[in-house]
């Protein structure tokens, strides 16, 4: 009856116009929403480079104890609470003779009492990953000379010069030496053989010029003043970058946003993953990716050509399509929970006993790795490119098909040159959308491979160069670790914004890659058809 | 009537084995239970035109897929009898399809060129059978192309994507594909049901051209063009053979009702 009188009410006419703008007003909503969670993840990952003025602050750090210190202030909370009389709060990092790498405190801020700029005040960013705010004053060389701080780029190049001949020593020389002794080990050579003693004299040779070079080095340092008018010696060669935030102008920024930018995307974490770069888990996520794409492609292509083109079509196909449909909603931890306990420990374990006895009871293969979690997530990610790859293979026409037979073609002939690469932009449709399911999943990476923190990388210069068998560094992973750790820590929570537009960016980049590939596909093979 | 009386008359009923290309023997076809060829038995002559007409659902189509055993590709097909091409029954269980549809080449009503080149196009069945060699595969193309009357306008643009072309350069290109395998037999399902009469006209003459090199067997809705183009005509109703002679006789003469209300246009 209701909707009679609807009916009624409204004409053809006004109906349409209703449906649109209720389709049209869903679909703003989904715009909104998308461009909200991209401002948000962009403007917060892009204030972890902005560099931050250091200011001067006094505040009350215990009863009748007045500290005077240069600081970078994080955060001020707004009481924005009816209740008057609770003050503000303000975090801020700061620097002085007692914490002179810096410690963040929360304070209320009627125990602030100064705030000013300081624009002497540096940001001195050490190789560690820590912070130093204070104000430099000359710099001391070796000989008890000194310099003044106009000299400071010059100053820092030796510095630089000096580290990379300790370097060049340690990787040319030490190694070699450390290499032939281990040889001499494995064979056994006597303690006191001649070649061993040439050899341990020309190590102590070398070590004592490293030794050298690095007392040089100590020599170095920049001479600091805190606000309160302590000195602070820091070693030139531990100083990433010096910035004096308070004096530079928008381009002055920039560029310290793009070094910041370049260190992010080179760098190691440090710190517990609260500063630093995020190299590792950015390699790691892509290796991690492309191995899957390596494996579920063929994988998913061949079940699919098997279903659609060679299964007859009876029941027990129909149940194993309903059955693919239905692993792509199952939850993704039990994907992680099926790869530890089948790959990592069934599988994994068999080939340890197998093949690397020796090592054992050390595991080589039977402990999570980035192969592991590339077959896991293959498994995972398999429904996707099997229906989107059978959704390709309806699509080509049959005569084409008949077209091929006609001319002697056997079914594999006609399937391999005629109907794969027909069907290769739909396939190309599956490792999209496999490849953006893959780098958003974290739980089950955690369970088979994904770690916090990876001091190897899965690729290095030894034999046989990709080590697949090693724990990796995984972007999800880190903003995981991150979101927990860092309740206090306004720079870390910002890294791990940082982190999520490189994700996104990551995954942005990968499907646009595919895209691209996809559309050149079509216009080889689907053009005209 | 010129026509006449320049060609000779063969006795189909009679016909020599050394002038027979195709001879099928008490074919039947179900496709599940429904039973789509009645005992046909038929000879038909090389170096010929043969046009099968007769009603939509009549069998004619499947008749000629028989040829080549294209049928073998549909569900709950079953075929009974003997169809002799070369002395050997094809209908056997071992025969080789690869070598029997490179011998016998069909063409479809759709033209159905691959997505790639020109040139790998009419290469498709000639690197099936494993040739490499770029100038046997040069050579090939080439004589395929001047046969199906295609060359002089493709010459230029052997490498662009054979979808590019027209549908009846597209349909004279999957003629071309077919004749690079050298057929003795050709079979044409309605080549021209999805062209212009114009374009039709191409592809009739081209057929006519094409009898030197192979018997041609073909499929048609249009009496007029199996009038004009074929010398045998076959005609079948409800997957029996009605009447089978040479094409003047039949569209002039025809000695059953049925063919006779057929051409005339009575029922169909």
């Amino acid at each position: 009856m209701a909707k009679r009188s609807l009916r009624q009410l409204l004409n053809n006419r006004q109906q349409q116009s209703y449906v649109i703008s209720l389709g049209a007003f869903c679909a703003s909503i989904l715009v909104v929403s998308l461009a909200c969670v991209l401002f948000l993840i962009t403007l917060r990952g892009l204030d972890y480079f902005w560099p931050r003025p250091v200011q001067s602050i006094s505040f009350i750090n215990a009863p009748g104890q007045q500290d005077q210190v240069y600081a970078q202030i994080d955060e001020r909370h707004i009481n924005s609470g009816g209740n008057q009389t609770t003050p503000s709060a303000w975090v801020f990092r700061y620097s002085n003779q007692a914490f002179p790498y810096g410690r963040q405190l929360l304070l209320h801020s009627n125990k602030v009492t100064l705030v000013a700029p300081a624009p002497e005040a540096a940001d001195i960013l050490l190789n560690d990953g820590t912070r130093v705010f204070s104000e430099p004053v000359a710099m001391t060389l070796p000989g008890g000379r000194s310099a003044t701080l106009s000299q400071f780029d010059q100053i820092k190049r030796e510095v630089s010069d000096i580290r990379a001949q300790i370097e060049a020593v340690r990787a040319n020389r030490l190694a070699s030496v450390h290499r032939e002794l281990a040889s001499y080990d494995l064979r056994q050579v006597a303690d006191d053989a001649p070649a061993r003693l040439r050899l341990y004299e020309e190590f102590n040779r070398w070590q004592r010029e490293v030794t050298l070079l690095e007392a040089k080095l100590a020599d170095y340092q920049l001479v600091t003043r805190f606000n309160d008018g302590s000195e602070f010696d820091i070693p030139l060669d531990d100083i990433a970058r010096l910035s004096y935030p308070g004096q530079l102008d928008l381009w002055g920024k920039l560029a310290l946003v793009a070094a910041g930018v370049g260190d992010f995307l080179t760098d190691a974490p440090k710190q517990a993953n609260t500063a630093g770069g995020v190299f590792p888990a950015l390699f790691g996520t892509v290796l991690m990716i492309f191995v899957m794409t390596i494996l579920v492609t063929p994988f998913g292509v061949l079940a699919a050509v098997y279903l659609n083109e060679y299964a007859q079509d009876n029941h027990l196909t129909s149940v194993i399509r309903i059955c693919v449909s239905n692993m792509a909603g199952v939850p993704s931890i039990v994907y992680g929970v099926f790869g530890l306990g089948f790959f990592v420990y069934l599988v994994g374990g068999n080939i340890d006993e197998l093949f690397f006895a020796d090592a054992l009871p050390a595991p080589t293969m039977g402990t999570p790795g980035v192969f592991w979690a590339s077959l896991t997530m293959a498994i995972l990610t398999l429904p996707v490119v099997i229906v989107a790859t059978e959704e390709g293979l309806r699509r080509v026409p049959a005569g084409l098909k008949s077209g091929s037979y006609a001319l002697g073609a056997t079914k594999f002939e006609t399937i391999w040159y005629t109907i794969l690469p027909m069907a290769s932009p739909g396939i190309m449709t599956g490792v999209i959308l496999a490849i953006a399911r893959a780098a958003g999943e974290v739980a089950p990476l955690m369970l088979v491979g994904a770690v916090k923190f990876a001091p190897n990388l899965p690729f290095d210069g030894e034999f046989p160069y990709l080590h697949l068998d090693r724990q990796f560094m995984h972007l999800g992973v880190l903003i995981y670790d991150g979101a927990f750790h860092s309740q206090t820590d306004v720079r870390g929570a910002s890294l791990m914004f940082a982190s999520c537009l490189l994700l996104l960016l990551v995954v942005f980049v990968l499907n646009v890659l595919a895209v691209i590939l996809r559309r050149r596909l079509r216009k080889r093979y689907l053009r005209g058809y | 009537m010129l026509k006449l009386f320049e060609r000779e008359q063969l006795n189909l009923a009679k016909l020599p084995a050394e002038q027979t290309a195709i001879e099928v023997r008490d074919l039947n076809l179900w496709f599940g239970d429904k039973h789509v060829l009645h005992n046909i038995t038929m000879r038909i002559p090389r170096h010929r035109i043969t046009a099968l007409i007769g009603q939509s659902g009549c069998g004619k189509s499947t008749l000629i897929s028989c040829f080549n055993r294209m049928n073998d590709l549909i569900d709950n097909s079953l075929t009974e009898g003997e169809i002799i091409i070369d002395g050997r029954n094809i209908n056997h269980k071992k025969e080789n399809l690869s070598t029997l549809r490179s011998n016998v080449g069909m063409v479809f009503q759709r033209p159905n060129p691959f997505p790639m080149s020109i040139y790998d196009n009419v290469c498709y069945g000639l690197r099936l059978q494993g040739i490499k060699q770029r100038r046997l595969l040069d050579d090939a193309v080439e004589q395929a192309l001047i046969k199906a009357v295609l060359w002089d306008e493709v010459k230029d643009r052997l490498f662009e994507t054979a979808t590019t072309l027209s549908g009846g350069q597209q349909q004279r290109l999957v003629i071309a594909r077919a004749l690079a395998l050298k057929p003795s037999i050709l079979l044409l399902d309605e080549p021209t049901s999805a062209l212009d009469p114009l374009t039709t006209l191409t592809i009739e003459e081209l057929m006519a051209d094409l009898k030197k090199h192979c018997t041609i067997v073909i499929v048609t809705h249009n009496m007029q063009q199996a009038a004009r183009v074929s010398d045998y005509t076959a005609f079948l109703h409800q997957g029996e053979l009605v009447e089978y002679s040479d094409s003047d006789t039949l569209f002039t003469l025809p000695h059953k009702k049925q063919t006779e209300d057929y051409i005339t246009g009575r029922y169909g």
